[in-house]
């Protein structure tokens, strides 16, 4: 993993910011809800000690032989509806109707109370619906049978009255009363009977006083006029259970009660709803909700959640069964807590029970919309995700900038050493060289190294020259010695020391001499005025003194180019061919050819000398042309490894370059050399 | 080039010269290293003449100044006086502008070479050479110098156009000028004009000039010589380099 890569998924340690701010946010968030929420259940302890002491509007006491669900809901209506079998004129929405089982599908119906008048709509699924015979009064007692909805209202002890509505046909409908005194219409009930496709509608109004404390609702649905009907009952007793309708007195109770921005809804024991006062503002919370969708997403993936805010509002169907309700219901305080993630907003809820004389007579809620808090959260929250995005970014960006720039110069310091190390630039300043961190230090430190190598070429480089010249004179003194000894009279094992002494000195001259010259060709190119010349006819000609030298090996000359025009030093260049091809020479075997070619390539002449022989080991590849680096063959050890040096000097001192390369069956060492302009 | 490189122990066609007259002729040696000044004592010994040896500079100029000898060999390098040598030869020159000046130094570079030369000595040597070589070469000065004293003869006058060598006195002329060449110039441009056309190698021309030259003395000889005659005769080109082979002299 490169330093790029490290750095970047440090960088990604920054993420820890936006959580930590979320951290705080939520803490901060909790603290307030749940201050609110106390504050809340203050407020309604303080409500429930009022509620109590109106016993008198609760329905009274627990009614233990009655099924919770079987009770008639009145549910309060904002206008009257107009008694024409429709429901569309009902200022409640259509999930406040119950269902019943019926035969041919479910049966709908509900009841309403306005201005001491209670409607009731009642939607039967019926694929026959039969028609009253006239005179018929009651749907059950024979002897023919019809559909028919019947309300029976009873006040235990005193009232037991049943309203039968049934039609001759549909239209207005006379409801008929039947009670202990007998059957008869009732004129002060108004009903309307409206045929729909797989049914029928009913809607009527009765006077409130009419009714009884309880109610019940019986469907009747025959298949024919012979068969006995099959009922759908509201009530699962013997009896019909009470009639709960909303308390106009308890109503004004809890109007003055409930504040500003908070719904209070109270219930009887069964959870039914008997008051509601009071509305939560919203206005405020639409302004501060989260607008954009991603911040939205970002904000559920976050935000701990609370139950969706449609469940903290009043039941359709009049009966509270929240937890919090059931749990208050019991005796005990609860909170629930609701969100909405569409719109941002969220309820406190608190729900307690009324006490008198130590039982529950009823429970109220009190729910506040927590607006205040969920916009000091959203707007914190997308402070906080614009700040921490940014710098996140920017840490990521500063990061991976750093990053780069680091390992560019870490980079261009490597390359820059390997460059000096290829190029014997050694003394070439590298990069960083003179900032003052880690990078500078270990510029300076490969300075230090590569300048240490420079002294050592250079030393390497005179050493051959100055230990020649050290030699010259102690070898003076032993060549004059002899060749004075031939002079004086000597025995022959003498004479024949003495000339062995002499083969010996005159070999020790010769590599005395071949020591010096790379400093030789060296000062012969500093004062060599250039001229231009043929290389092409230099070649030719030297590749015909090449065969009459070297008898044992064949010379081959191959190049397409007419001319090659250079300028530089004739002599120099022979001298350094005579290297290429004396080291061509060495290894190869007798009989091989050892080719001369010469190319042109831009601006550059190209010329080769190859010999098939023992390829170059890599690892020499980059020594061999310096100086004292020799790789012949133990036994051929006169060779001190200057003849390449001294090529490379003269190829250098011409502007180009040399190197050696191995071929499929041998070696070839290509010159580069510049074309002059034009 | 890698020309076979002979034993050049024998001197070849050079005549060694014996001294003419009963009194040998002085040849004073200015050289710090004793056993080599002891050698070529004993070798200058040998072939007859009177030899004077000096260990530095001072005690050589106070030799001089008493009597001048027929030939001085200068080291460059005398103990701890490097440059000891040119100044001796400088002094000397100033003095005498016919005395031959030969220096036979371990330096070998072309540069020592060149300032020896343009100080006025007549040869510049190295101490490779043999001392048979040696003896040669002072013999052939002297010889020179001898010339110099009687009237021109016409034998030892070779002529190859506007090329005149005279083999007595040693001096060439280029278009009848005087073209002012060293010994070992000399004998390569001798060796080259005597057969006009004949390509010379190194190794001929090595032995001809009664030296151990490498590849790139020959060379620096070679375009000395060149520069000398061009100084006279800018359209010189009489010597052609034969690439890989040596040197020819152009036949008119």
């Amino acid at each position: 993993m490169n330093l790029k890569r490290q750095l970047l998924l440090v960088s990604l340690l920054t993420l820890v910011l936006p959580w930590a701010g979320y951290k705080f946010i939520h803490e901060t968030e909790s603290a307030l809800r749940i201050g609110q929420q106390q504050m809340l259940a203050s407020t309604a302890r303080y409500i429930g000690d009022s509620l109590a002491t109106y016993p008198e509007e609760f329905p009274h006491g627990p009614r233990g032989d009655e099924t919770v669900g079987d009770q008639i809901y009145g549910h309060p209506l904002n206008s009257r509806p107009e008694i024409d079998g429709y429901f569309d004129d009902w200022s409640i929405e259509r999930s406040s109707l119950r269902a019943l089982r019926g035969t041919d599908g479910p049966v709908h119906f509900v009841v309403g109370v306005v201005d001491e008048a209670a409607y009731l709509y009642v939607e039967v699924r019926d694929n026959n619906v039969v028609f009253a015979r006239p005179g018929s009064r009651t749907p059950d007692s024979g002897p023919t049978f019809f559909d028919a909805v019947t309300l029976i209202s009873t006040s235990p002890l005193y009232l037991n009255e049943t309203i039968v509505f049934s039609a001759e046909a549909p239209g207005p409908v006379i409801a008929v009363v039947r009670n202990d005194y007998g059957i008869k219409p009732d004129p002060s009930i108004i009903a309307t009977w409206r045929d729909v496709p797989g049914g029928y509608q009913i809607e009527a109004r009765i006077p409130v006083s009419r009714l009884g404390t309880h109610l019940g609702v019986i469907v009747y649905n025959t298949a024919s006029e012979l068969q006995s009907p099959a009922q759908s009952v509201t009530f699962t007793s013997r009896k019909p259970a009470a009639f709960v309708t909303v308390s106009p007195d308890l109503s004004r109770i809890t109007d003055g009660l409930a504040q500003p921005g908070m719904r209070l809804t109270v219930t009887d024991t069964s959870g039914w709803r008997i008051a509601e006062s009071g509305d939560l503002a919203t206005a405020a919370a639409e302004d501060a909700s989260i607008r954009s969708t991603w911040l939205r997403v970002l904000y559920d993936a976050l935000v701990e959640s609370g139950d969706a805010a449609e469940l903290a509002e009043p039941d359709p169907g009049g009966l509270e069964g929240r937890d919090y309700v059931s749990q208050a219901l019991a005796g005990e305080e609860s909170a629930g807590w609701f969100r909405s993630a569409e719109s941002g907003r969220a309820v406190v809820a608190v729900a307690q029970p009324v006490i008198v004389d130590g039982d529950p007579i009823g429970a109220f809620v009190l729910q506040q919309g927590t607006d205040a808090i969920l916009s000091l959260r959203n707007q914190g929250l997308v402070r906080l995700m614009n700040v921490t995005l940014i710098a996140t970014l920017l840490v990521a960006a500063t990061l991976l900038g750093y990053a780069t720039w680091l390992s560019r110069r870490i980079r261009r310091l490597s390359v820059a050493a390997e460059e000096a190390l290829d190029s014997d630039r050694l003394r070439s300043s590298l990069p960083s060289a003179r900032s003052g961190d880690e990078v500078g230090d270990l510029s300076r430190s490969f300075s230090h190294v590569l300048r240490q190598l420079a002294d050592y070429n250079d030393y390497l480089r005179t050493l051959a020259s100055k230990l020649s010249h050290e030699l010259r004179t102690p070898l003076a003194i032993v060549t004059s010695s002899l060749e004075n000894l031939e002079h004086e009279p000597l025995n022959e094992a003498s004479a024949d020391y003495a000339a062995r002494a002499r083969s010996g000195a005159d070999r020790l001259r010769r590599i005395l001499s071949a020591m010096s010259e790379a400093s030789r060709v060296e000062e012969l190119m500093a004062h060599a005025e250039p001229e231009s010349f043929d290389l092409r006819a230099v070649l030719a000609s030297t590749v015909v003194a090449y065969r009459d030298v070297y008898t044992q090996r064949m010379f081959e000359f191959d190049s397409d180019v007419e001319s090659a025009a250079m300028q530089g030093s004739p002599e120099l260049i022979i001298q350094m061919l005579d290297k290429l091809v004396d080291n061509a020479v060495g290894f190869s075997d007798d009989g091989d050819t050892i080719t001369l070619g010469l190319e042109k390539e831009h601006d550059t002449l190209l010329l080769g000398v190859s010999n098939p022989g023992p390829p170059l080991p890599e690892r020499m590849r980059h020594q061999l042309f310096d100086s004292m680096v020799s790789m012949r063959p133990g036994e051929d050890n006169k060779h001190l490894g200057l003849g390449l040096y001294v090529a490379k000097l003269i190829a250098e001192g011409h502007g180009g370059k040399i190197d050696a390369e191995n071929t499929d069956d041998g070696v070839i060492f290509r010159v580069a050399l510049p074309m002059p302009p034009g | 080039m890698a020309m076979h490189r002979r034993n050049v122990a024998n001197c070849g066609d050079q005549p060694k010269t014996a001294p003419e007259t009963d009194l040998a002729k002085k040849i004073a040696i200015v050289e710090d290293e004793a056993a080599i000044r002891e050698n070529y004592v004993a070798a200058f010994q040998r072939e007859g003449y009177s030899v004077d040896a000096y260990e530095a500079r001072d005690e050589a100029m106070q030799a001089f100044d008493v009597r001048l000898p027929a030939l001085v060999v200068i080291d460059i390098n005398l103990k701890d006086d490097v440059e000891g040598g040119f100044e001796l030869c400088r002094e000397l020159r100033s003095r005498a502008a016919e005395l031959p000046i030969i220096f036979l130094t371990a330096r070998d570079s072309e540069f020592d070479a060149v300032s020896g030369l343009r100080l006025g000595a007549d040869d510049y040597l190295t101490k490779d050479i043999s001392l048979p070589h040696l003896m040669a070469r002072v013999a052939a000065l002297f010889r020179r110098l001898d010339a110099m004293q009687k009237p021109q003869s016409k034998v030892s006058r070779i002529v190859r156009g506007d090329l005149e060598i005279d083999t007595d006195r040693m001096t060439i002329h280029w278009q009848e000028q005087a073209v002012g060449l060293t010994l070992t110039e000399f004998w390569l441009v001798h060796a080259m004009a005597r057969y006009p056309g004949h390509v010379k190698n190194r190794q001929q021309l090595m032995d001809a000039a009664q030296a151990v030259l490498d590849d790139n003395t020959i060379t620096s000889h070679v375009k000395r010589i060149r520069r000398k005659f061009v100084a006279i005769d800018s359209g010189f080109d009489a010597i052609e380099t034969v690439y890989g082979m040596g040197y020819r002299w152009l036949a008119d």
